[in-house]
């Protein structure tokens, strides 16, 4: 839980001022210093963007009144704006779950057993 | 093999960030595009614009911007420089992605950002010698300080606001097509002026005219094209005397027939794309000030071809709408007049049968003699592929085509220059300086002057009581039907030998009647000393127009609201009562003669939700097409229709008219038989395509009335949009045309202006001001313009310019 805490923060941090991929940073360093199992690893890393990224555009979709998630949800030929919040929570959490299981392998220790929640 | 397992996850990462930050295909960079932070999130407009300081350094003065509670700007300068670089400014700050994409489409450049799939596109812009006028027109302004000093103001500002740019600022379409924005410059001002002559004075129809005339023989070109319908209503009164001669023109001994029947590509204009305007004097108005009305019909688009503004600055106060990258007001009105165009159908573009020496293409023929081309190489940048150099040759005519024959495939190309004249140096830049600040009827003619293309008419009202309407534009001055057919271009008298006189251009002052008008139809009588042309749009709109204003009396601004919104189709009340009178009823089901009932009961209004419109226009479509399509599908050759008005004419009083007959059966049709198949066609079409009877038969959604995205995302344009009107009516909405701007101006001690188009302020999909007025618009409303004399104590927010 402390990893995807600290991945959130650091990731919304970079975020606002490096380009986009900067999200796949705190994964690295953190599953590497975490050293959590490969699923766990993968499950906590996609966890932490899916909800960063999730509840910003969440957050946008209502301030905006879903004018601008509508239209690109008919661009997209995805029906629901919804599910565009969706997709972009599932971008973000696919690069930062690939980061963190890239920083917890090459911690080098993958049969220690430790518990993150 | 536990570093083999680290790499292969690092090198998945990479991937996946690599993938995610590229475009594949039409599909955005996705990482890019989905980031919250700077994709397409960051466009979403989430509270309402505040107002702002700004400190840029280019103004010379403080400058005001006022924002209205549409978000019109008001902007108040202190001189004209800071006044257009402002104007630019804001415009790029609402429509940037507009003002490039117009540009680089006009200087074909498509391919550079999309990719190759617009290389035809770009090649076809080059090929018309589009930038090459563009660059004749830079040079012309180069020559002109003050026209370049307000370009060049103009330019500033908008790159004072690109260069404030971050990338998750850019509009969102930027993002969608993953490309940046560029620097603007004077000659893209150049190439969106010419991109709106190419709209507007881009047609011809010299090959077909040349088949026809060969196929169908002079009789029938005398009948279809050289005879006017009697209800035609010229733009001039007819009773205008002219008070002077014509300068000579000469004429070859015979007409030139080119070597084969050949397409030049299409050039026809989509009917829809014309305008209406008008003015009425004060001896008719309920203000006894005069009343100007204008609505631009136009190919409809999100974010709209228009942008309201107000300019403010010392000797200018004037609103009306402009076009995004030229400064200034096209459209609109000040303290002392109001103007308003439409568009003039003359013929000003024209192709030359071309005779090379050899195949190098060095030399030609003409007068006598060969003559050396020149050379223009086009260098166009694909994204993704390598630059592609097209050379192109120009004769003395313009820039050389070269096109394969649709009946002989097989045989020689033949070789096209175009003269057009969207070729010619211009600074209409000027004419709108002018008009700006005209003050009179004087000032109105010495702006006019300046302009050169595309031609219009010119509306005009001023508070001293005068209306006025100048058919205006650069002419060549041709001998009758010059250049309607393909020209010799090797003999001198097919060139443009010189041009009608400003002060010889059609036009009318205070005319008797009242009120001067313009919808698209011829520009003259017979009368008239010099020949512009033969195509101009059915006489239905200005007739209309025309019996409606002399009946008129007592005029008020919203009189001529409703007039803007007239439904009234002079075609079906012309052509329907006779189509009734021929149908054969004793072949026709229970439910066909209901069908039919309703049609019959019909009051000739193209209203919304009436059945009727819908179903005469398939009726008469089918009737048009089993009448001429026998006769002209018998060649491969692409031929010239008759016009719409002139066949319902020769239809009413010749019956027996030959081309009735379906030339591909033994038997002798008659026009009673035609007009019953056609109808059974009309209705077993509709049933199929749109399921009997459904809410799909109402002519507000049979019209097809969708307001696209200018680049065509979906999800960006605005869909069946349900509204009345036809391309016959005065009120020309229809599949995806129609009015652009709907603008009434009432002068007088404190001028009032009422206008809507169907778009928003803002060109930003993800703000609610993108499409904020197409309700009002489709439901026939207006706003009251808010035109400030001083900076206004109540704004919705400000941007002040230090």
């Amino acid at each position: 839980m402390l990893l995807t805490a600290l991945i959130i923060l650091f990731s919304f941090l970079l975020n606002f001022f490096l380009p986009w991929w900067s999200i796949a940073l705190p994964g690295l360093v953190f599953g590497y210093f975490f050293k959590p199992k490969a699923f766990a690893a993968f499950g906590w890393g996609f966890l932490a963007l899916f909800l960063l990224w999730g509840a910003q555009a969440l957050y946008i979709h209502f301030a905006n009144d879903g004018i601008l998630s509508t239209r690109i949800a008919e661009m997209l030929q995805v029906g629901s704006p919804l599910l565009v919040v969706l997709i972009t929570g599932v971008i973000g959490g696919l690069v930062s779950a690939l980061a963190t299981l890239t920083g917890a392998l090459f911690a080098n220790k993958p049969q220690r057993r430790r518990s993150f929640s | 093999m536990h570093l083999i397992k680290s790499g292969l996850s690092l090198l998945l990462l990479l991937v996946l960030i690599v993938v995610l930050n590229t475009k594949i295909g039409s599909i955005p960079p996705l990482g890019k595009f989905f980031d919250p932070d700077a994709g397409f999130w960051a466009n979403a407009e989430t509270t309402a614009p505040e107002s702002e300081e700004l400190n840029l350094e280019g103004t010379r003065d403080k400058v005001s911007v006022f924002y209205d509670e549409r978000r019109v700007p008001h902007i108040f300068a202190e001189n004209d420089y800071d006044l257009y670089y402002t104007q630019g400014y804001i415009t790029a700050k609402d429509r940037l992605f507009q003002m490039e994409v117009q540009t680089y489409d006009a200087s074909g450049r498509l391919a550079e950002i999309i990719g190759p799939d617009l290389l035809e596109r770009d090649l076809e812009t080059r090929r018309l010698g589009m930038p090459y006028g563009a660059d004749k027109a830079l040079e012309a302004m180069k020559n002109d300080p003050e026209a370049m000093s307000l370009v060049q103001a103009y330019a500033n500002g908008v790159n004072a606001y690109i260069s404030s740019l971050s990338a998750d600022e850019y509009p969102i379409e930027y993002k969608i097509l993953d490309f940046k924005p560029e620097e603007w410059t004077p000659l893209k001002t150049a190439h969106l002026l010419k991109a709106m002559t190419k709209t507007l004075a881009g047609r011809n129809d010299d090959m077909r005219m040349s088949n026809t005339l060969k196929y169908f023989g002079e009789d029938f070109v005398e009948t279809f094209f050289n005879i006017s319908p009697k209800l035609t209503d010229p733009i001039i009164p007819a009773t205008r005397v002219w008070d002077f001669k014509a300068i000579p023109v000469q004429k070859p001994d015979s007409l030139f027939v080119p070597t084969s029947t050949q397409d030049l590509g299409e050039f026809e204009r989509p009917e829809g794309i014309g305008s209406n305007n008008w003015a009425v004097s004060g001896s008719k108005t309920e203000s006894g000030f005069p009343i100007l009305a204008n609505d631009p019909h136009l190919s409809l688009t999100l974010p709209s071809i228009w942008y309201e503004v107000q300019l403010h600055a010392p000797g200018i106060n004037t609103y009306g709408v402009s076009l995004q990258g030229v400064p200034g007001v096209i459209i609109g009105f000040n303290e002392h007049v109001a103007w308003g165009v439409t568009n003039v159908a003359s013929d000003v573009m024209d192709w030359y049968e071309v005779k090379f020496k050899d195949s190098s293409k060095r030399e030609y023929w003409h007068d006598g003699k060969w003559k050396p081309t020149t050379t223009r190489i086009e260098e166009i940048k694909i994204r993704g592929q390598e630059t592609l150099l097209d050379t192109v040759f120009y004769t003395h005519h313009g820039p050389v085509t070269e096109k394969y024959s649709r009946v002989n495939p097989e045989s020689e190309p033949s070789y096209y220059a175009l003269r057009w004249i969207a070729h010619e140096p211009s600074t209409d830049v000027n004419t709108f300086y002018g008009l700006n600040r005209a003050k009179n009827y004087d000032d109105y003619v010495e702006a006019l002057s300046h302009y050169v293309a595309p031609a219009q008419n010119f509306v005009f009202a001023s508070n001293e009581g005068d209306i006025a309407l100048w058919v205006n534009g650069k002419f060549p001055n041709k001998w009758k039907y010059q250049g309607r057919t393909v020209s010799d271009g090797t003999d001198p008298l097919y060139d443009w030998q010189g041009w009608i006189p400003h002060e010889h251009n059609p036009h009318v002052k205070n005319p008797k009647r009242g009120f001067v008008s313009s919808a698209n139809q011829p520009s003259v009588a017979p009368s008239y000393p010099y020949y512009m042309g033969d195509d101009y749009a059915p006489f239905e709109r200005g007739r209309r127009i025309n019996d409606r204003l002399r009946e008129m009396e007592n005029i008020t601004a919203q009189d001529m609201q409703h007039l803007q919104l007239d439904n009234y189709s002079y075609h079906a009340a012309t052509i329907l009562p006779e189509m009734l009178g021929w149908i054969d009823r004793d072949g026709l089901s229970e439910s066909e003669l209901e069908k039919l009932k309703l049609v019959e009961e019909w009051n000739y209004f193209n209203d919304a939700e009436k059945l009727a419109p819908s179903i005469f226009r398939v009726w008469w479509s089918k009737l048009y097409d089993n009448i001429l399509d026998d006769e002209f599908e018998s060649t491969k050759a692409s031929l010239r229709y008759p016009a719409r008005d002139r066949l319902t004419e020769i239809l009413k009083y010749d019956a027996g008219f030959e081309f009735i007959d379906d030339i591909n059966t033994e038997k002798v049709e008659t026009l009673n038989e035609l007009v019953t198949t056609s109808f059974n066609q009309t209705l077993s079409t509709m049933r199929t395509v749109l399921g009997d009877g459904t809410e799909e038969w109402q002519w507000g959604y049979y019209a097809e009335n969708d307001i696209d995205h200018l680049a065509s995302i979906p999800g960006f344009g605005r869909e069946r949009v349900f509204t009345g009107g036809g391309r016959e009516s005065v009120n020309a909405t229809r599949g995806g045309n129609g009015p652009s701007w709907r603008m009434i101006v009432e002068l007088g001690p404190e001028v009032k202006g009422y206008g809507v188009y169907p778009g928003g302020a803002s060109g930003n999909p993800g703000s609610p001001d993108y499409d904020s007025m197409v309700e009002t618009w489709r439901t026939g409303g207006f706003f009251e313009l808010k035109f400030m004399k001083e900076k206004p104590t109540n704004y919705l927010y400000k941007i002040e310019i230090n």
